[in-house]
């Protein structure tokens, strides 16, 4: 629970920060006006912030096109997008046809999106007349696959790199140079690899009759996952000072009082960038599902490139804008409220020049 | 967990325990064994088993499985390096790393002074907004951007093309600054490189660019000013002061994200299979290709080995001498 509270504290203040940020921006203008004024500032000086501030702007807005463009697409079900009108669709066509699309017709969550419907019981243990929510006939839809083979990768995941990540960090045993070195090579060689290795992951599952099974594929992405987000948890926790565990060792703690004390709190942030990597380490990839998985049980990565692909010139731009939103909404959110963190994870490794 | 390990020690079992090559001090091995067995079956087992296949006449999964396939040296590897597709493919997929990481680096230094300098007003949320591509998975925005490259009239960049050229012919411009559209972006060769290139730069900018300024922030302001006040330009202050704080991190962002570059599949996988004819596979689509499409297992895998190999070694060059392993070795 507290996970989650502290996950809606850190929501909260970033939304705060974005709402009080017009406050913010009044004031520096306000700030430039009386400087000009009193003539701290020439006005060559403050037409200079203002150029660079726009050319910033500007600079933003041409790096995210990609990403308006296609919000607008997912808005735009029933128009024709590539016309000569322009890029974008005509705002008075705005609907969100798309996204009924997704959810009550694709197999986003339901197979064909069939949700199941409100049934009238007459009798039954429920009194005289009751109502029951008739399950789906087609069955559950992607989104289940997606999330049973990140609850996998996840639980997989953490089980090992956590450990791993506190024994590189504070024991000295026979190997770890080693096996540290090894993980470091295999940092970078991630989905490329996988793809590399496909040939022989297919041989290899079929033999051993994997094919089709969600639990193994989740085990496969935590394996993929590991030597990144090991080193990366392993850098993190080197920056706790040794001084703390002596300190709660000293005043009586055990060796498990001080893991939980002292360790797993200051590697809270480690720890959530960790879980982000991993989670998008079973959450994305989807050659290698495509290839080993039936159509029954295709995650939501894989419905995603075949709505993408369903014709060379023919992708249906609104419908995949609206399925990719509600795919990668949830993870971009946790994403930016986890943003600090992020780039702290990411510039890790004693970089500083 | 520990204790009972070393309980184990302590019961009297001295001599084995002499004799093996660890002792109660190394107990940590315990907790990272899971995982290297994890991934050694599930990443390094695969690897060895397709240098087998690379061994081996294999056409289809079947004959690998079945026991059909025969051994056959390195025939494969021979065959390779007598096909031109090999070479094709092998000298773009270097064009494209190297292409694409000069590219990358000029952008993402560029991006971060920019959203660094003092000068621009709300920087920290521009910084918050140009990091956003890494949010979304790949598969998402590679198909946004083989939407954008369309080869339609009206797909999103001929249009653009299309208003700069009205734009320019109102200025009464020479006809030498206009585009011949509409430009077929995915079906012509160089054109088809070039669309790669922007969306590997644009995948990968955001990782540089956070890494870049969180090295930039770490520079003193003083020694800024103190260089001001020595009467240093712009430009000489960039190479005194910023460049040698930066240079470190750049580096280490070129060589992962290099190595990333060189394993591209999705960009033109999704784009055109690595076409026209072929021309653009990188080495992965090669192989991956041979092997799907040809139903040729064994020079698949031998293409794979060679790219498997080729990525290794950059990374053991990187590692030994990029100091990405700093902290391994400290005891």
């Amino acid at each position: 629970m507290s996970v989650i509270r502290s996950f809606a504290a850190l929501v909260a203040a970033k939304l705060v920060a974005f709402a009080t940020a017009p406050k913010r921006f009044v004031l520096t203008v306000r700030r430039a006006i009386y400087d000009l004024r009193t003539g701290k500032r020439t006005p060559w000086d403050v037409a200079k912030s203002v150029l660079m501030t726009l050319f910033g702007l500007a600079m933003v807005l041409v790096l995210l096109f990609p990403l308006f463009w296609i919000f607008a697409a997912s808005l735009a079900e029933g128009t024709r997008l590539f016309t000569t009108s322009g890029i974008f669709p005509d705002p008075s066509t705005y609907n969100l046809g798309a996204y009924r699309w997704v959810v009550f017709e694709s197999d986003f969550f339901f197979v064909e999106g069939d949700w199941g419907y409100p049934q009238l019981v007459l009798g039954g243990s429920g009194g005289l007349v009751s109502f029951r929510w008739a399950g789906t006939e087609t069955g559950p839809g992607a989104v289940f696959n997606s999330l049973y083979i990140v609850s996998v990768t996840l639980a997989a995941g953490f089980g090992m790199i956590v450990p791993a990540a506190y024994a590189f960090s504070r024991r000295r045993f026979v190997g770890r140079k080693r096996i540290l070195y090894g993980y470091v090579l295999f940092t970078q060689i991630g989905a490329g690899l996988s793809i590399a290795t496909l040939v022989a992951l297919y041989s290899l599952f079929s033999s051993y009759g994997l094919t089709n099974n969600l639990f193994v594929l989740g085990l496969f992405y935590a394996a993929g996952a590991i030597p990144f987000n090991t080193w990366l948890l392993k850098t993190y926790m080197d920056n706790i000072p040794v001084s703390y565990e002596e300190a709660a060792m000293v005043d009586g703690a055990s060796f498990l009082e001080t893991i939980r004390e002292v360790i797993l709190p200051l590697t809270k942030p480690g720890l959530a960038v960790v879980l982000i990597f991993v989670w998008l380490a079973g959450w994305n990839e989807f050659i290698i599902a495509q290839t080993l998985l039936r159509p029954e049980n295709y995650p939501l990565s894989v419905e995603l490139y075949n709505i993408a692909t369903e014709g060379r010139f023919s992708t249906p731009w609104t419908r995949f804008a609206a399925f990719a939103n509600l795919f990668a909404l949830p993870v971009a959110i946790v994403y930016f409220a986890a943003q600090r963190s992020v780039e702290d994870g990411l510039s890790f490794g004693g970089m500083e020049g | 967990m520990a204790s009972s390990q070393l309980d184990v020690g302590r019961d009297g079992l001295s001599k084995l325990r002499s004799a093996l090559p660890f002792t109660g001090r190394d107990w940590g091995l315990l907790l990272v064994i899971p995982g290297v067995v994890l991934f050694s079956s599930f990443m390094l087992y695969p690897i060895v088993y397709l240098f087998y296949i690379s061994l081996t006449d294999a056409t289809f999964a079947g004959s690998v499985i079945g026991g059909g396939a025969e051994l056959i040296g390195l025939a494969n590897y021979v065959q390779l390096l007598g096909d031109p597709q090999f070479w094709t493919s092998m000298s773009t997929t270097w064009l494209f790393v190297a292409v694409s990481l000069v590219v990358k680096v000029f952008v993402a230094v560029g991006i971060a002074l920019l959203l660094n300098h003092a000068r621009v007003v709300g920087k920290r949320y521009m910084r918050a907004a140009v990091i956003v591509p890494l949010g979304f998975p790949g598969i998402f925005t590679i198909t946004v951007w083989r939407g954008m490259f369309s080869d339609a009239r009206f797909g999103v960049f001929n249009t653009l093309l299309g208003r700069y050229n009205e734009f320019m012919s109102a200025l009464s411009a020479p006809q030498a600054l206009l585009f011949d559209v509409p430009i077929g972006f995915l079906s012509g060769r160089w054109e088809a490189f070039f669309a790669y290139v922007t969306t590997e730069v644009w995948l990968a900018y955001p990782f540089m660019v956070i890494i870049i300024v969180s090295a930039l922030q770490d520079v003193p302001k003083s020694l800024h000013e103190a260089a001001m006040v020595d009467g240093a330009g712009w430009l000489q202050r960039f190479r005194t002061v910023t460049l040698p704080a930066i240079k470190g991190p750049v580096l280490f962002a070129s060589i992962l994200t290099a190595a990333t570059s060189f394993q591209q599949f999705l960009i033109p996988w999704v784009f055109n299979q690595g076409g026209p004819a072929r021309q653009n596979e990188l080495i992965i689509v090669y192989g991956y290709r041979e092997a799907i499409s040809f139903n040729e297992f064994g020079l698949s895998a031998a293409i794979l080995i060679v790219a498997i190999a080729f990525v290794g070694l950059f990374m053991l060059v990187a590692v030994r001498y990029g100091g990405l392993a700093e902290g391994v070795g400290e005891e």
